[in-house]
């Protein structure tokens, strides 16, 4: 049996969790705690090792979808989950300007360390206040070869497309 | 809908930037205690600026310079109620009033320094409404301004760490200039410690040694390599570390090559869920 796996990270209450939710077989295999820092301010529960998520591609090919713990903390995991990925989904919660630098901390943390096809996605599109995918690209100031995709990590159809985006990037560095 | 955050977590600098790439046209209001300002901007530049404590018409603030006499300023109300959809400045120009440059001196001069006096906010809060347009009396250049030249200017004052260190976190980092960067450059006047630094950028040398070989202190080369970030000239990256090879030849950094036929499973199984 052959696994593949693809890493979901981005900042305190992105939406990892309920993205990998959103599109896993089985139910997602999570560690929420009640939060006991700052991010108590933002959210009452928070991931604090990662998610797990399973989607079975055939009998002999699983694909794995992790998520990372998204507390300053927990930095030393980003390293052990990024080991052989194939792919690498960076969630921004579009409403919240504030997590913007993180969000390019967590870039700068994953590119550095080695060069993984990603995509951005900018999560909480349904919501009044969300900054567009074309402004947060300008805000995060990343490339135009970058795809950064609207997202609502709830809706199955938003998350399969920011997954089948991903893989198109995957598929031009892939080989015959 | 509007973009609402605080310039403590997304500062003016990078809001600028965000204007000048958008080609961004609207209202950006801040405000902290009391204070209030507001930017106009069309297509990414600026037009005008006002301040709760001094948003007044054109005509007032060149009575006030002395540039134009109460009865001038009076005529020009007259001429702009019959025109309409023109600015009180183009009026004072169509009128002779005043010459355009000499408008755009005096405007441009009193809108700089209301802008760069934002520069010093450590938080406030900000709201962009887009497609907000200001008051046609307002002061309103002839000549819309490019905001590198603002970012520029304004990261000059910053006279903090705390703030440079959000976009450059060591002196280990390299300097690359960006795609087309003499491009990027037109708008902006560099002063000759900005171009001494701007002339050591090669892509390899570390700010620790851009520092070293222009004999000034790191301070001064993060806080001119910050402005040159800031207003998209430059990146700064981590200084790659010597990659070790596999086996196979391939750098252990490069992710995992896989086979064409396994992502097309993937993104079947994907497409039919």
């Amino acid at each position: 049996m052959q696994t593949v796996k693809m890493v979901i990270s981005g900042a305190v209450n992105a939406g990892k969790t309920e993205f990998i939710r959103t599109i896993s077989e089985i139910e997602v295999v999570s560690t929420e705690r009640p939060a006991t820092d700052d991010t108590r301010l933002i959210k009452k529960e928070t991931t604090v090792a990662m998610d797990f998520g399973r989607i079975a591609i055939g009998d002999d090919l699983v694909l794995h979808l992790f998520g990372t713990p998204g507390q300053k903390r927990f930095d030393f995991m980003w390293e052990i989950l990024s080991e052989g990925m194939l792919g690498l989904v960076i969630l921004v919660d579009s409403t919240r300007p504030e997590t913007f630098r993180e969000t390019n901390r967590i870039i700068d943390f994953f590119m550095s360390y080695r060069e993984t096809p990603y995509v951005v996605a900018a999560n909480k599109q349904d919501r009044p206040n969300a900054w567009s995918p074309e402004e947060l690209r300008l805000a995060l100031r990343l490339p135009s070869h970058i795809k950064v995709l609207p997202c609502m990590a709830t809706d199955r159809e938003s998350v399969k497309n920011v997954l089948l985006e991903l893989l198109d990037v995957i598929m031009q560095r892939s080989e015959d | 809908m509007p973009l609402v955050g605080n310039i403590r977590d997304f500062g003016l600098s990078d809001f600028l930037y965000l204007v000048d790439r958008g080609y961004k046209t609207g209202c950006l209001h801040l405000s902290r205690a009391d204070e209030m300002a507001s930017l106009y901007f069309e297509k990414g530049k600026l037009i005008t600026a006002t301040r709760k404590d001094d948003n007044v018409p054109v005509t007032d603030l060149l009575v006030r310079k002395g540039k134009l006499t109460p009865v001038q300023a009076a005529q020009a109300a007259q001429e702009h109620q019959n025109q309409n959809g023109v600015h009180l400045s183009q009026v004072l120009i169509n009128l002779n009033l005043i010459g355009r440059d000499e408008l755009q001196r005096i405007l441009q001069q009193h809108i700089e320094e209301s802008v760069y006096a934002l520069f010093s906010w450590n938080e406030g809060e900000f709201r962009f409404e887009q497609g907000q347009r200001p008051d046609p009396t307002a002061p309103i250049m002839p000549t819309p301004l490019a905001v590198e030249h603002l970012i520029m200017e304004g990261v000059r004052r910053i006279d903090e760490w705390g703030r440079i260190k959000d976009r450059i976190p060591s002196t280990d980092m390299v300097v690359k200039f960006i795609e087309q960067p003499v491009e990027r450059t037109k708008g902006i006047n560099l002063a000759a410690d900005e171009w001494r630094v701007f002339a050591r950028i090669n892509g390899k040398d570390t700010l620790a040694e851009i520092a070293r070989k222009t004999g000034m202190s790191e301070f001064d080369v993060c806080r001119i390599v910050y402005g040159f970030l800031t207003a998209g000239l430059v990146d700064v990256i981590r200084k790659p570390a010597p990659v070790p090879m596999l086996a196979t030849g391939r750098p252990l950094a490069e992710a995992p090559r896989v086979k064409k036929s396994l992502v097309t499973r993937i993104i079947n199984r994907i497409r039919g869920m």
